[in-house]
This record gives structure tokens, C-alpha cells and sequence, in this order.
């Protein structure tokens, strides 16, 4: 954190990704949908095994409840 | 149930996880192709109406790396 | 500016319960500038909304637009046909714009999705503070630039109150003592002696005490 080549770019994308989980829950989406992960350009295995482990986390969510209403329909 | 598969909207740092996505490409490491990556300048850039759209638009889950 | 906070998301969802076809509208003067009721916020509230009534199983149209300025006829008129095909305007402009709304299209309903919540500026990035009441009489050259209506938590004409510590109110640490900043001002500027100056009672008939304010220039006036 903080170790970006903007210098604090991530700093401020973590606060607003803190303020779009709290829209998410009010929307009714959940924050857990939302994930922030701090990966830099030499972090290549970093990043296949994140992005692998996520999506487990959205299969064990479920779908989007607005693709779910759009499929019943 | 088993069957789905989550459409992942990753906004990657030009300078971080998107170097780090080309990396694990080169070092033919697999990742899902379910996630489609966005290059931003920084995450900096991240705008909270984005996010929003990536979810409007059907996403299951919205990453942010940088 | 006019400085604005949304109202949670949980209350505007009530307030369009009852309407099928919602326009929200934005202004692109005060509200903009502090990040509250700008196109960019009418997007993220729009979007929220069509979300949270989709999962909701609700079918709400939730359409967009901004104004140059809600608060003049000339820039409403522009979006009159918009108002009129929606059966609620969901304003995101301060309460001088949901009201001109009402008062140029009678038939129109509308709601306030946010707070109109002081006259103020930014002080820092994503920090808002009051600087102004809109009392009616400026005393600001009597208090070295700093308003005591507006800052001072009792509004004192001669301060500063028991209540000021280390620079702070006793209302809350984080609030200056706006008499200790007309101080340090004065004493900076070499002109202390002001501070004993004793400033009468105030007349309140041109702030609220008055009711209702109006204000005519002829000069201006065409007919």
C-alpha cells in the first residue's frame, strides 16, 4: 500500500472502493462482490492465483441477484 | 448451480496488476477467462460510477488491483 | 456554494416507491462543485436505483439529466417535455431547485434526494465547512473577515465565550473558536484594539426573524 507508482493512487482507490461496498450493501448487491487487491507488475503468479481464488468466492456468492432476476424473467 | 461461472470485472493499474496479468501470461500461468480486465492509467482513477456500470451491466463481482 | 449531502439510499427508495417513471435531475452549479448533485452523482444515484429496485423485483425506470442551474426558469424550460413524460422528478439540487421546479411546472411531482445542508466551501478535498448564514447584514469588517454568525456555535457578537479551549469550541473538539480566529487575525494584523469595541445586540429582522425574504431592484425590473 502506498508503494504505487503514483505514489498514493492506490491509497485513494482503497478509500473509494470502501465507499462503493457501502452503496453495494445499500443497493442490496452486498460488499462482498467488491474486492480491492494490492498486486504490483512483478506479482504475475499474485495475480493468476487472486484472480483464480475470487472467482471461487463469487461461485460460492452465486450469481448477481440482477442476473438472477433477469434470467427468471 | 454448478454450471456457473462469474463474470469478473478487474480494473487493473497500468503500472501494477496489469504488468502483473502480462507476467502471468508470459509465464504461461492460467487464470479464468472469465475476468475481463480494464486498464486504468492507476487505481487512482477508479471511479465509483464505473464500478456501478460494471454491475448494472451484469457483472458478478468487480476486482480492483493496483 | 450551497453545499449538499445525499440522503441515504434506504430513504430515497421510499420516496419513489409510489412512481413508475422517475427522472433524476441534476444541477450543474453548487451541488456540482461539491459533489453531491452533479451528472456524475446523478449517474451513480440513477444507477443505484435501477439496481436496488431491479432486485427488489420492481420494473422503475429511473432516467438522467442535468441542468446548467435548477434554480432559473431559462435552464427548467430546456428540460420541460422531460419533466412532463416522468411522474416524479427526483431532484438532486438544493431545496431552491426542487422548489423552482414545483413553481414553474405546477403538476409536477417532486422529491429531494438530498439535504441542503449550509453555505460553505471546501477546505480540503472531500471537507466542507459553513462560512456563511445568510444573516443579511455583514459584519465581516468588524471581525477581520471571519463570521461569527455563521462560525461561533452561539452566534456571539462579542466573543470569545467560556467555552472556548485551546483554539477550539466546547461544542466539539474538531470546530475552531471562530472569536479566537478573529483574534489571532486581528492581533496579526496589529489591530487587537478592535476587540474591545463592543458591538450593540443584533437586529435580527433581516435574517429569519423577518420572515421570508424578498429582494426588488428596479433598475432590473422589465415590466
Amino acid at each position: 500500500m502506498g508503494d504505487c507508482h503514483y505514489l498514493e493512487g492506490n491509497v485513494r482507490a482503497e478509500r473509494r472502493v470502501e465507499y462503493a461496498k457501502g452503496l453495494l450493501d445499500q443497493i442490496g448487491l452486498g460488499a462482498d462482490r467488491l474486492e480491492m487487491h494490492l498486486i504490483s507488475s512483478a506479482m504475475g503468479r499474485e495475480f493468476a492465483e487472486t484472480t483464480v481464488e475470487m472467482t471461487e468466492r463469487m461461485k460460492q456468492l452465486g450469481p448477481s441477484p440482477l442476473r438472477r432476476r433477469g434470467n427468471e424473467k | 448451480m454448478n454450471e456457473f461461472e462469474p463474470q469478473i470485472v478487474a480494473f487493473c493499474c497500468h503500472f501494477c496488476a496489469y504488468a502483473a496479468a502480462d507476467l502471468a501470461g508470459s509465464l504461461r500461468l492460467q487464470y479464468p477467462t472469465n475476468l475481463k480486465v480494464i486498464r486504468l492509467p492507476c487505481t487512482g482513477k477508479l471511479d465509483t460510477l464505473h464500478v456501478l456500470k460494471a454491475f448494472e451491466e451484469g457483472a458478478d463481482g468487480v476486482m480492483v488491483a493496483g | 456554494m450551497i453545499v449538499g449531502e445525499q440522503k441515504p439510499l434506504e430513504e430515497i427508495k421510499e420516496l419513489v416507491a409510489d412512481y413508475e417513471r422517475i427522472l433524476v435531475l441534476g444541477c450543474g452549479t453548487c451541488v456540482t462543485v461539491c459533489f453531491t448533485g452533479g451528472e456524475k452523482e446523478v449517474g451513480i444515484l440513477a444507477s443505484s436505483l435501477r439496481m436496488a429496485t431491479k432486485i427488489d423485483g420492481q420494473g422503475k425506470v429511473f432516467d438522467e439529466d442535468t441542468v446548467q442551474r435548477q434554480c432559473e426558469w431559462e435552464f427548467l424550460d430546456a428540460v420541460e417535455q422531460e419533466i412532463k413524460e416522468h411522474d416524479l422528478i427526483l431532484s438532486t439540487a438544493c431545496g431552491i431547485g426542487v422548489q423552482a421546479i414545483v413553481e414553474r411546472f405546477p403538476q409536477a411531482r417532486v422529491a429531494p434526494a438530498i439535504n441542503t445542508t449550509f453555505l460553505g466551501l471546501p477546505e480540503e478535498h472531500g471537507l466542507w465547512t459553513e462560512r456563511c448564514a445568510a444573516c443579511g447584514e455583514c459584519m465581516l469588517h468588524q471581525t477581520a473577515g471571519v463570521c461569527p454568525i455563521a462560525r461561533c456555535a452561539k452566534s456571539l457578537m462579542n466573543g470569545p465565550c467560556g467555552g472556548s479551549q485551546d483554539g477550539k469550541c466546547e461544542i466539539d473538539p474538531e470546530v475552531a473558536c471562530a472569536w479566537q480566529l478573529i483574534y489571532d487575525r486581528l492581533k496579526a494584523q496589529g489591530r487587537l484594539d478592535q476587540m474591545l469595541e463592543i458591538t450593540p445586540a443584533r437586529d435580527w429582522s433581516t435574517s429569519r426573524d423577518g420572515g421570508p425574504r424578498r429582494l426588488v431592484r428596479q433598475d432590473l425590473r422589465i415590466d
